[in-house]
């Protein structure tokens, strides 16, 4: 039972956050699973992240900066889902510097996504609509009263709320006029004396007021009237909901398949739908409705880690980066190589998710990764497996294999997997950390088996 | 030099502006050497560390890169300071060490160990030294203030975690006067404190806030031959003057423009010339979360201007007061005009 409370919340912290130690894993145990979602969606009930501590020793605005930053707080952060709901809703709406070229609106979106996150529908997509970043990414400053340009108008129904199928090419060309004018005011250019914010504005000179006409509907509408009327469209909590699934709880196909392909568990986005319109599109509410349902509990192990959750939980089980070092942003160039550049996906649909994750470079890279970190014995993480082992000596080769899965975030795996590491296991017989020499052997058998896990399929998924 | 009685101030207007993106990035403090050479340390958008030498005329006279963890390296440099020979040390936040190099950037030696046991160091930050040399380091997460002969020799320390008088939390800046007194920059208090040489506690003077007189995460700290004080006001984004007691006189917003080399620079760059005039151009002369303040003997003040790629430069203007110049102290103020 303690076993399955554990692994219950090994689940949850790997989605709803970025892993867990044994200790914080035994620490929210004592809290019990439904305290600790709770915990997870009112995320303003516990203390942030030292905002002084952070900002005192990283500054500046170079690319790995602002992830390292990120880094930080996806490590360090209590409040684990208002990160994650960051990481979401950066691949949802997916704005890259590739075009951008302008750090400072990239971080503040990722702002934005992290204050607003987990509030409501209507207001996630009132900031997205004014953020600079978003703007200039899908050409919004271009669409002027008269001259509309359609790109923002086009997405925002097609990858950020409803999805194709569920409006007409008439609603796009609606949309777009509606945001006529909402565009940002210049900053100062980067040179000669660095990066200043851009600040939305509503130009009423170069916006719309004519009629139109709207899923329906027929008005003078602005942008925040199109976006309350899509808020309340059933295609859009459907949308959104497909989302949260394939992003928390399973991989789903991509997404543009999904006019074609329907969702493997349509029970699944039936609750969340509910829990959408129950709540009046509050995300915080849908949210504490999927992370207590017996659908994601049960969906242990079933999705692909993105490079992103596999270095964050690697970097959380060997226990480093626990305070601020400059070393922590050289892994904006690690998720990279593993096809997830943060700050700049690259495309406006985002990252594909699942098993595009893996081929052949990024196996190699995600594998290779994993094992070099595992493989020190003087990181917290993995001396404080060593001694928990100890604690429990004369290990078996099968006890040390199962405490090992455990301890790596209670894994699942396979039998011919758990074969493999017994075998491996096995050459060296019961661990005996009776003197200094057989602790030194009895180390490296941990270790070893470690990075072995770590290589393990299974350790790709989440 | 002894104190003037007392001071007629003229003015401290803003002098120039030196350094641009590329040549001055993110500058985290500045060490004035002899005959108009500065030494700007910047910390490059946290991978890169070095020290661009510098005039006060804004030419550029090559850098300094030390960039690593290795043998006379540097991470996380807070704070340089340069000895009567210009030679230079850093700190380094990340290595929990300083540096020393000449003026050449040839290494002289390392010195500091992490720890918290006295002698060794917890991200030390700010460094200063006194008339004889040794020096000051604000042992920022040990939360104290140890003095060091410049070989790294440990000699005293005092301080401990806390709000009281002699307690910090997260020291940042220190400064020596004239007359031997330590000034620290105490970060998280939001306050400055002063003290004998040997850590005997005299007054403090700030407090939490953006009034004037009020500081919001203090860094740098530095004081001129009048016992004036000057304080980065990081968080505040300006830079605070309070006189030798502790007396707030005046503050500095920024007032920037560009530098020549800007100037040289902007002049072939058509693009950024066009955005510059479609935008609201009134931010570009403020400071942008100042880290340090750099006094010198002729009255110039040296803002490296962290988050501006640049140093703003003020020229104090201040008479000498005899006590036939300067009635009395009042204890209360007075309408009556004379």
């Amino acid at each position: 039972m303690e076993d399955e409370r554990l692994a219950d919340l090994a689940h949850l912290m790997r989605r709803a956050g970025f892993g867990a130690s044994r200790d914080e894993l035994e620490e929210y145990a004592r809290l019990g699973y439904d305290a600790v979602v709770d915990m997870l969606v009112e995320s303003e009930s516990v203390p942030d992240v030292d905002a002084d501590i952070l900002e005192r020793y990283y500054f500046g605005e170079l690319f790995k900066i602002r992830v390292g930053e990120w880094f930080y707080r996806m490590l360090n952060s209590r409040r684990q889902l208002q990160e994650k709901m960051a990481l979401f809703w950066h691949h949802v709406f997916a704005t890259g510097l590739s075009k951008n070229e302008h750090m400072l609106s990239a971080a503040n979106q990722i702002a934005t996504f992290r204050r607003v996150g987990l509030s409501n529908l209507d207001e996630i997509l009132n900031e997205l609509s004014r953020d600079p970043a978003m703007i200039f990414w899908l050409d919004n400053n271009e669409n002027r009263k008269g001259e509309p340009n359609e790109n923002y108008g086009r997405e925002l129904l097609e990858l950020f709320s409803m999805g194709v199928g569920s409006y007409t090419e008439q609603d796009i060309k609606m949309a777009s006029r509606a945001f006529t004018g909402w565009t940002f005011t210049q900053p100062i250019p980067l040179y000669p004396h660095g990066y200043y914010p851009a600040q939305f504005v509503k130009r009423e000179d170069d916006h719309d007021n004519g009629d139109k006409s709207f899923l329906g509907a027929s008005g003078n509408f602005d942008g925040e009237d199109i976006i309350s009327m899509i808020v309340r469209q059933p295609a859009t909590a459907v949308f959104i909901s497909r989302h949260l699934y394939n992003f928390f709880v399973a991989d789903e196909p991509q997404v543009p398949a999904w006019p074609i392909e329907p969702p493997q568990d349509p029970e699944a986005i039936r609750t969340l739908v509910a829990s959408y319109f129950a709540s009046g599109g509050e995300m915080r509410e849908v949210m504490r409705t999927l992370f207590k349902s017996d659908f994601f509990k049960q969906a242990r192990f079933a999705k692909v880690k993105s490079p992103t959750e596999l270095v964050m939980g690697v970097l959380k089980l060997v226990g480093t980066y626990r305070t601020l070092d400059p070393d922590l942003m050289k892994y904006a160039d690690v998720t990279a190589l593993m096809g997830q550049e943060l700050l700049n996906p690259p495309t406006v649909e985002g990252w594909h998710t699942g098993r595009e994750w893996i081929d052949g470079g990024t196996m190699n890279e995600r594998v290779n990764f994993a094992v070099n970190e595992v493989g020190d014995a003087s990181k917290p993480g993995i001396s404080e497996t060593v001694d928990r082992i100890e604690a429990d000596a004369p290990v078996s080769p099968e006890g040390l294999v199962d405490r090992c899965l455990e301890l790596a975030g209670r894994l699942e795996v396979g039998e011919d997997t758990r074969a493999a590491l017994r075998t491996h296991a096995g050459a060296g017989g019961d661990l005996d950390f009776a003197s200094d020499e057989g602790r030194e052997r009895a180390e490296e058998r941990v270790v070893s088996l470690m990075r072995l896990i770590v290589s393990t399929t299974e350790y790709q998924f989440a | 030099m002894a104190r003037p009685y007392g001071l007629l101030r003229a003015g401290f207007p803003f002098h120039k502006t030196l350094g641009m993106r590329r040549l001055t990035n993110f500058p985290i403090d500045v060490a004035v050497g002899r005959e108009g050479r500065l030494y700007i340390l910047c910390r490059q958008e946290g991978t890169a560390a070095m020290i661009r030498k510098y005039t006060v005329e804004d030419e550029d006279l090559g850098e300094i890169s030390k960039h690593g963890d290795g043998e006379g390296k540097m991470k996380w440099p807070a704070c340089i300071i340069a000895d009567s020979e210009e030679n230079l040390y850093v700190s380094d936040e990340a290595m929990h060490r300083v540096i020393s190099y000449d003026m050449e950037g040839e290494h002289r030696g390392t010195w500091g160990e992490h720890g918290s046991e006295p002698g060794r160091l917890d991200r030390p930050a700010g460094i200063a030294f006194d008339a004889e040399e040794n020096v000051y380091v604000a042992d920022a997460m040990n939360h104290r203030i140890q003095k060091f002969t410049k070989d790294g020799e440990y000699m005293l320390g005092w301080g401990g975690h806390g709000c009281g008088p002699g307690e910090f939390d997260m020291p940042y800046g220190v400064a020596v006067d004239d007359e031997g007194f330590v000034y620290v920059a105490d970060w998280r208090n939001d306050r400055i404190q002063k003290f004998t040489a040997d850590g005997e506690f005299v007054f403090e003077c700030g407090g939490s806030g953006s009034g004037n007189g009020e500081l919001n995460r203090p860094s740098g700290i530095d004081v001129d031959g009048h016992g004036d004080i000057y304080v980065a006001d990081w968080r505040n984004d300006r830079v605070q003057l309070f006189n030798h007691e502790g007396r707030y006189v005046q503050k500095f917003l920024g007032d920037a423009t560009l530098s020549k080399v800007s100037r040289e620079y902007m002049l072939t760059n058509a693009s950024p010339n066009r955005m510059r005039d479609m935008a609201d151009l009134e931010p570009q002369k403020y400071l942008r979360r100042p880290k340090s303040v750099a006094v010198d003997e002729n009255g110039l003040m040296f803002i490296p201007d962290n988050g501006s790629y640049r140093v703003q430069v003020y020229r104090k203007e201040a008479i000498p007061l005899t006590p036939q110049e300067l009635a009395a102290p009042r204890r209360s103020p007075s309408l009556q005009q004379e």
